[in-house]
């Protein structure tokens, strides 16, 4: 470092001498969570659209839109959703762009003061890419003084002071990560990305629904409304009716079997990974693996998945406790926050 | 101490936010747990001062407390100045989109009186001249046909229709010069008066984009830390914690400096 980088670093510093924004941050393929500890807690779908043309850009009077917004607004803009499979896609610039620009706008949503030091812990994928965290990295630092990454299950094991004898799973919209804790910081070894998750179940429900529906019309993002509202395992609470379009006309479908069985396609997946991880674990303590596994992520809303698991447990391996976090949405971010904040002061200086 | 409790809860409402059932069922809570707020700010309180307790002596305890209580009351103050000071700007910039507004309007009113004063003033003069000069030729005219009964006519009557005309142009031109005065002070008032709703629009416009160019009027909400924290000593697994955010440390420090 140079004199007189040296220099203006210093004088940055006198500026932000009112305290300490510490953020963590969960950086999802369907969500995007902060939480700050400034109290802010936001959640916005991780879409990012740019206007297609100058008529665009002058109506909706912004260069770029986010979440909601942008999926409001999507058939004027050029649409991105710059995760996949909870990786950044690298294979253009322009979702590496988008990518960057939900970053910001997730900092931007913790409402910062421009005079604190902002340090934030960024829960990425348990089995990222190094380009893809690197990519993350860069993004972040534009509007952070210092910026981790850190596994997304172990951000929510940490959260719940869980960091022993605990089995994580962390189920996105692109991926379902499982995650073995024991003590130290998990190893490759210890952790487990499945691609069968909320994408893959509303592919699934999409395809039933267009078998039990004849000549119902509709879209991704309604099918994905039909599943967050209705998805369930076991029995079912109340039958599920829907309405959706035939030429035109609004006609009610029962799809209650087809929600069931979309939703029912990711307890497999899980259950081979749990055997696999706690196959694997020192056959002393797979007990107690098998007695705390924690379910998180926006998939572990699916009403009954936590008993179906547990019934797939008894049949398979001998029994089990699966354990819901109370709030499966912040659980990765709340984890990461309180990563931030316990991190020692030498460590943020020596990143930024 | 009675100020801070009450400041604490102040505190705590203005850290709290509205949420409804359904966007908690949406956010996958199905149950919560209720504290009151009077429990928080005991908690509060009691777990400053054990740990002050556990942690110093008596003498820096006192210090400490009267200085954390300090602290806390200047950042609330710091917090309620801001907000202070944002409720004005907002009001300000409220009046200034009013003047604007105002402003606007009455630029377009004093600019259209103009118009159809100017334009008024121009089709009076035609019609009444127009009018004028029919009637002179008629009345000329009759004359002479009185006079060709008498058989005094002749070259007479285009002589006389010259002179007289040239008598009534004189009488107009004074005229003409009179309106034109009256009018030029009435067009001199109305355009000072537009330069001068052009100006105040220009000035409010500029005051009004100063404005809100002030972050959207929105500084931010402070965090609840004035340094960097780091892990709690007093944590029973502080040893592991230590190391857990060591090895996360390393791993960041291998790809940051790396990249």
């Amino acid at each position: 470092m140079t004199a007189a980088n040296e220099a203006t670093d210093d004088a940055k510093d006198n500026d932000k001498d009112h305290g300490v924004l510490y953020i963590g941050m969960d950086l999802g393929t369907s969500r995007t969570a902060i939480s700050a500890s400034n109290g802010v807690r936001e959640c916005m779908f991780s879409l990012v659209g740019y206007p297609k043309d100058h008529v665009a850009r002058k109506l909706l009077g912004k260069d770029v839109l986010i979440g909601k917004e942008a999926a409001e607004k999507r058939l004027s803009l050029q649409f991105y959703r710059p995760l996949e499979k909870g990786v950044l896609k690298q294979d253009d610039q322009k979702s590496l762009k988008a990518a960057a620009d939900l970053i910001r706008a997730a900092i931007a949503a913790a409402r910062s003061r421009k005079d604190e030091l902002i340090y934030c812990v960024i829960g990425a994928p348990a089995q990222a890419s190094i380009r893809s965290k690197e990519a993350i990295i860069e993004a972040a630092r534009e509007s952070v003084d210092s910026v981790m990454l850190c596994s997304e299950p172990f951000a929510v094991a940490y959260g719940l002071d869980m960091l022993e004898d605990a089995l994580v799973i962390d189920i996105g919209a692109g991926t379902a990560d499982l995650c073995r804790m024991h003590g130290t910081m998990p190893e490759d070894a210890d952790q487990i990305t499945i691609d069968i998750a909320g994408d893959a179940i509303d592919e699934e429900l999409a395809r039933l629904i267009r078998e039990s529906c004849p000549g119902a019309s509709f879209s991704t993002q309604m099918v994905k409304d039909i599943k967050e509202r209705y998805s369930f395992l076991g029995d079912p609470p109340e039958r599920v009716m829907v309405d959706l379009p035939v030429d035109g006309k609004p006609t009610s479908f029962d799809i209650t079997d087809s929600v069931k069985a979309a939703c029912g396609i990711i307890v497999p997946p899980l259950i081979a990974g749990l055997k696999q991880l706690i196959a694997s674990f020192d056959p002393e303590f797979q007990h107690k693996l098998r007695q705390r596994v924690l379910l998180a992520g926006g998939g572990s809303m699916i009403r009954g998945l936590e008993s179906a698991i547990e019934r797939a447990m008894a049949r398979d391996m001998g029994g089990g406790k699966v354990i819901k976090i109370e709030e499966p949405i912040y659980g990765g971010s709340n984890g990461a926050l309180k990563i931030a904040h316990d991190m020692p002061k030498e460590f943020w200086e020596d990143l930024r | 101490m009675g100020s801070l409790k009450s400041n604490l809860k102040d505190a705590v409402k203005k850290l709290a936010f509205s949420t409804s059932v359904d966007q908690l069922k949406k956010k996958g809570v199905d149950k919560v747990n209720v504290i009151g707020i009077d429990r928080i700010t005991v908690l509060i309180e009691e777990a400053v001062s054990r740990s002050l307790r556990f942690k110093l002596l008596s003498l820096d305890r006192e210090e400490v407390a009267v200085a954390t209580k300090e602290e806390f009351l200047r950042l609330l103050k710091s917090n309620e100045d801001l907000e202070r000071e944002q409720d004005t700007l907002r009001k300000l910039k409220e009046q200034a989109e009013v003047q604007v507004d105002q402003l606007r309007r009455d630029l377009v009113e004093q600019q259209r009186l103009l118009a159809d004063k100017l334009d008024v003033a121009e089709r009076n003069a035609r019609d009444d001249y127009l009018g004028e000069n029919e009637a002179i030729a008629h009345r000329v005219k009759s004359l002479f046909e009185v006079l060709g009964q008498t058989g005094a006519a002749g070259d007479l009557e285009k002589r006389t229709l010259e002179l007289v005309m040239d008598i009534v142009s004189g009488e107009r031109r004074e005229s003409i010069r009179a309106r034109e005065q009256v009018r030029d002070r009435e067009v001199d008032n109305l355009q000072r008066r537009i330069r001068k709703l052009t100006s105040s629009l220009e000035e409010t416009e500029h005051r009004l984009s100063e404005v809100t160019a002030i972050r959207n009027l929105d500084e931010g909400i402070s965090s609840v830390y004035r340094e960097v924290q780091g892990l709690n000593r007093s944590d029973r697994a502080y040893g592991h914690k230590k190391e857990l955010m060591a090895d996360i440390f390393r791993a960041n420090l291998a790809l940051q400096k790396k990249s």
